[in-house]
């Protein structure tokens, strides 16, 4: 569904560029999941931006569905790391942004979502007035609006506390199995990896480059935080993160 | 009848929701509260100056504006309208020049020299220029306004343009939005409660440069409004505080205009207030 080719992308032009990304190459198959895991600012959002469309890669191509990615795409979502909702909105028009924006989507209704997700109630509030937990939801509700093909996700959970976070993670989850769309998840949070991603990519310190990947096939069900795979698994990531080179 | 009176109740209700009455209680006092420093002014003034009337007090001032009520309310609507009239053109004109200044880096470096060349000349140094253009009625009044605020606005809004969240663009732009819909949908609205801000201060700028003005040249004391009706009665101070009380109350208005039109456009700043 998603296939990079040796994807280059560099800040800045001629002397003074700054590589962020040094050629990725990645694939994520229909209906998968990947994580992307890696230290704070070492380019996974740049590259996550590069396959929404948001920036040009320097070199390499991504492609989404068999097609070049010239821009962003109407079969792919991007939900931001703090659920990028504007404020003067409601939480209703938050979520059926793309459609304010006047593009034919094929869409679930926008009702059905917040309902989906526990927002109806709220759905005439302003985002000031939603806890840090519902602010995210109405992001995920927004990406979702769109029933997009693709969803893709800059630490969509970042500075949540532990206990929303993770059911954010299994309503993730539960959404992922419903809708069956492909995604990306950008983190530095290696439990989350472990948890959402079937395979995870560990990036390397800037410019990012793949410095390993671990498969992770146990994963997909609510209660596999307590599996001892689950527990293998954050190890192994743990180990690659802290490795040097 | 039964339905004017369950309309009226209504009405009442919903602005004891809103905490209405609370807030004209508040106005009265602190009107009360302003008018008994001007007594207090009055009198110490009376007393250093050998009991001579230089500030008359509020009683005086308020007699005279009920005397001269036909001739001060014609003036008041005059120049109420040029006022009205200024501000519209200045904010229809500076306030999306500034948006599309601060928010294309190409225009902005372009442009941006000229504002800071042309912006800080006190813009009354070209009333000659503009009693030759416009004449001595109207126009020349409501342009001298209009261009002092202009200049105000469009920088105000350069600088609001330039302080919008990278996040707010990009989670448009993901979804799609064209270059004229990220004005739409996040440059305009960013931007509006600090230039609702800058248009309060452009109230008070654009009264200075409207006194100015109506001051300036050929004097009308019949329609040459408050600014001319203030100086005609350069040998009645109470008609001059009346004159004066007028314009106050005039720059009132206005703010509670923009007060009410706030809280309609920016609906979003309200609740997060509420929730905090």
């Amino acid at each position: 569904m998603i296939a990079l080719r040796d994807v280059v992308v560099d800040y800045g032009r001629g002397a003074r560029a700054v590589r962020a990304v040094d050629r990725v190459t990645l694939d994520v198959p229909r209906g998968q999941s990947v994580a992307l895991i890696g230290p704070s600012g070492c380019g996974k959002s740049t590259l996550l931006f590069a396959v929404a469309g948001l920036i040009r890669p320097t070199a390499g191509e991504i492609r989404i569905a068999d097609e070049s990615v010239e821009g962003p795409r109407r079969d792919t979502a991007l939900i931001l790391q703090n659920a990028g909702l504007l404020p003067w909105k409601t939480v209703w028009q938050n979520a059926n942004l793309s459609l304010f924006l006047g593009r034919e989507y094929p869409k679930l209704t926008a009702d059905a979502v917040l309902e989906e997700l526990g927002l109806s109630d709220v759905k005439n509030r302003y985002p000031s007035e939603l806890s840090e937990g519902m602010k995210r939801r109405v992001g995920i509700a927004r990406a979702l609006s769109t029933s997009p093909q693709v969803m893709l996700m800059d630490e969509p959970l970042a500075s949540l506390d532990t206990l929303t976070k993770e059911r954010i993670q299994d309503l993730f989850l539960k959404l992922w199995a419903r809708h069956a769309f492909s995604f990306v998840l950008v983190t530095h949070d290696i439990e989350e990896a472990a948890f959402l991603g079937q395979r995870i990519v560990v990036l390397s310190a800037r410019p990012a480059s793949v410095k390993a990947v671990v498969d992770n096939p146990k994963m997909g069900g609510l209660d596999y935080r307590k599996a001892p795979a689950f527990r293998d698994v954050v190890l192994r990531l743990r180990t690659e993160l802290e490795r040097e080179t | 009848m039964n339905r004017a009176k369950r309309a009226g109740r209504w009405l009442v209700e919903r602005a004891e929701d809103r905490g209405v009455w609370r807030h004209v209680a508040i106005y009265a006092a602190s009107v009360l509260l302003l008018l008994l420093f001007w007594e207090v002014a009055s009198v110490v003034i009376r007393s250093l100056k050998g009991g001579r009337e230089y500030l008359p007090n509020p009683i005086v001032a308020i007699r005279e504006m009920i005397r001269l009520g036909p001739l001060l309310f014609t003036n008041f609507w005059i120049s109420a309208w040029r006022l009205v009239l200024a501000i519209l053109i200045a904010f229809a004109t500076g306030y999306p020049l500034g948006l599309l200044v601060g928010h294309e880096r190409r225009l902005d470096e372009l442009i941006s020299p000229i504002i800071y060349i042309v912006y800080p000349i006190p813009q009354v140094a070209f009333i000659l220029i503009l009693f030759l253009i416009f004449g001595i009625g109207h126009p020349v009044k409501v342009a001298i306004v209009a261009i002092a605020l202009f200049f105000q606005l469009l920088v105000s809004a350069r600088g609001a343009a330039k302080q919008i969240s990278l996040e707010h663009i990009t989670s448009v732009l993901s979804a799609g939005a064209s270059r004229w819909q990220v004005y739409r949908h996040v440059v305009l609205p960013a931007t509006l409660p600090s230039i609702l801000t800058s248009l309060r201060v452009s109230i008070g700028l654009g009264m200075a440069f409207l006194y100015i003005a109506e001051t300036a040249g050929a004097i009308d004391p019949e329609r040459g409004g408050l600014g001319s009706f203030i100086k005609n009665s350069a040998y009645n101070t109470g008609a001059q505080f009346a004159g004066i009380l007028a314009m106050a109350l005039l720059g009132f208005c206005l703010y509670i205009i923009i007060d009410i039109v706030e809280r309609i456009v920016c609906r979003w700043t309200y609740a997060a207030r509420r929730s905090s």
